[in-house]
């Protein structure tokens, strides 16, 4: 299995990569890991006439903690995610998530941005950032601008991102006090696609009752999708056990009308769902004595 | 794979079926579609591609046949596509019901098989690509008939 032919360029700076990327419009994709872009280049999925590789651009792997928040460059590797004290401190929903992102040979190789802009919906770091309520940095020759991860990903391996533009920066905002986050999903083996996966960071008031609960969702769906039903149930009031289990109801019954495949049912997911969110918020409200 | 559904149109179930019955119209609706020409008595020809988020798009030479026809009411849809990498047939069968409001129901019901090269590494995506272009079609459809509509209401 061989690519079609295309050009190569190899940005040494992000200005260069965004010059080369508006030069050559639709026709041109940026290559940050190239562990989805290359195999499907291989299979001739995807076509790209040009190729514009990020991995010699300075500047896009930076991970700093901020008064405004966790700031994570695009090009940061999955396993440096997964190593970092700084994630660990400042998002540890992220650093719980990382373990289930494929396997560790694609995590050496696979970046943050990459991930977020391939906007696989079976993926789990769009939907821990949808959880995190993070704002993506997007740049191109007419400047930066910022969107909210719950406006970014707007279909199947669609995003919000035009020809010319590309993913940046990634800013988590800086964790509320008493907030808590648990990562889980449901795979016929670890590193496969999840048949269904649920993200949650949640917050209580001094009197243990949730402030908010955003549970995010993947493989549900054509993108990751917010359970809406369960925040709107569990904001303002202690989270019990009855109370969990009924926002995990409605979220299930109502955010999602999942999709079927060979590998799970329509109905599958949906019980997926309830499971895999009311798991998330035990595991997530339970353990907010020990942060 | 099955995919069924409602759409609800906003008009009145005769000039539902007439867009159907109109290869122009479907050739504007149905996402993808580059050509489609009527090539014999209820059989259209003519080539679709299929585009997926960065996925380069997939070209399909697709051939659609109308059988069953029960006007205004029903008719059953044969498709048959075949691309690079892969091919899609199955037939559809779709039925009009007359609204309260002046709306028209359409229930469709759908059964499609997909081969080849996209459905071995696309497989777990299927569905949702099946659901997207229905949606894109259905809400294409609509629009042109309230199009319409409102050109008969300004030239009478």
């Amino acid at each position: 299995m061989k690519p079609a032919p295309f050009e190569y360029f190899r940005a040494r700076s992000v200005e260069e990569a965004i010059d080369l990327l508006s030069e050559h419009g639709p026709d041109a994709k940026p290559l940050a890991g190239g562990q989805s872009l290359i195999p499907a280049m291989n299979f001739r999925l995807a076509t790209p006439a040009v190729l514009v590789d990020l991995n010699e651009a300075v500047g896009l792997s930076d991970v700093t903690a901020q008064d405004d928040g966790l700031h994570i460059g695009g090009m940061t590797r999955h396993r440096t995610l997964e190593q970092s004290e700084t994630v660990a401190r400042n998002a540890p929903l992220v650093t719980a998530a990382m373990p289930f992102v494929a396997h560790a040979a694609i995590r050496t190789r696979g970046t943050l941005g990459g991930s977020l802009a391939h906007a696989d919906p079976a993926a789990e770091l769009p939907a821990v950032m949808l959880a995190l309520d993070a704002v993506f940095t997007v740049r191109s020759r007419q400047g930066a601008r910022h969107v909210r991860a719950a406006d970014f990903f707007t279909g199947l391996f669609t995003t919000a991102l035009e020809a010319g533009e590309l993913l940046t920066e990634v800013t988590i905002p800086p964790r509320p006090v008493r907030s808590t986050y648990a990562f889980q999903e449901i795979a016929r083996r670890h590193g496969d696609y999840a048949l269904a996966g649920a993200a949650a960071a949640v917050a209580v008031d001094e009197h243990g009752r949730c402030t908010s609960a955003r549970v995010a969702l993947l493989s549900v769906a054509d993108r990751p999708v917010l359970a809406e039903h369960a925040r709107r149930a569990l904001e303002g009031e202690p989270p019990t056990a009855d109370a969990i289990n009924a926002a995990a109801a409605a979220a299930a019954a109502h955010d999602i009308d999942p999709p079927g495949d060979i590998h799970a049912s329509s109905a599958y997911r949906r019980h997926l769902a309830a499971v895999l969110i009311r798991r998330v918020l035990e595991r997530a409200f339970h353990s907010r004595e020990t942060s | 794979m099955i995919l069924s559904g409602t759409f609800t149109f906003n008009g009145p179930r005769q000039k539902v079926w007439d867009l159907l019955q109109d290869p122009g119209v479907l050739a504007k609706a149905l996402p993808g579609t580059e050509r489609l020409t009527m090539s014999g008595p209820d059989r259209y020809e003519g080539v679709m591609k299929v585009s997926i988020g960065p996925m380069t798009a997939a070209k399909f030479d697709v051939t659609v046949t109308l059988a069953d026809k029960q006007p205004p009411e029903r008719f059953t849809l044969q498709i048959d596509g075949k691309g690079g990498v892969g091919f899609a047939r199955g037939s559809a069968a779709v039925t009009l019901q007359e609204q309260g409001d002046g709306g028209t129901a359409m229930d469709y019901t759908s059964d499609v098989q997909i081969g080849g090269r996209i459905a071995s590494v696309g497989q777990r995506l299927i569905e949702s690509v099946s659901r997207m272009m229905m949606r894109q079609a259905l809400e294409a459809l609509d629009r042109e008939l309230r199009a319409r509509i409102d050109a008969d209401a300004s030239g009478s």
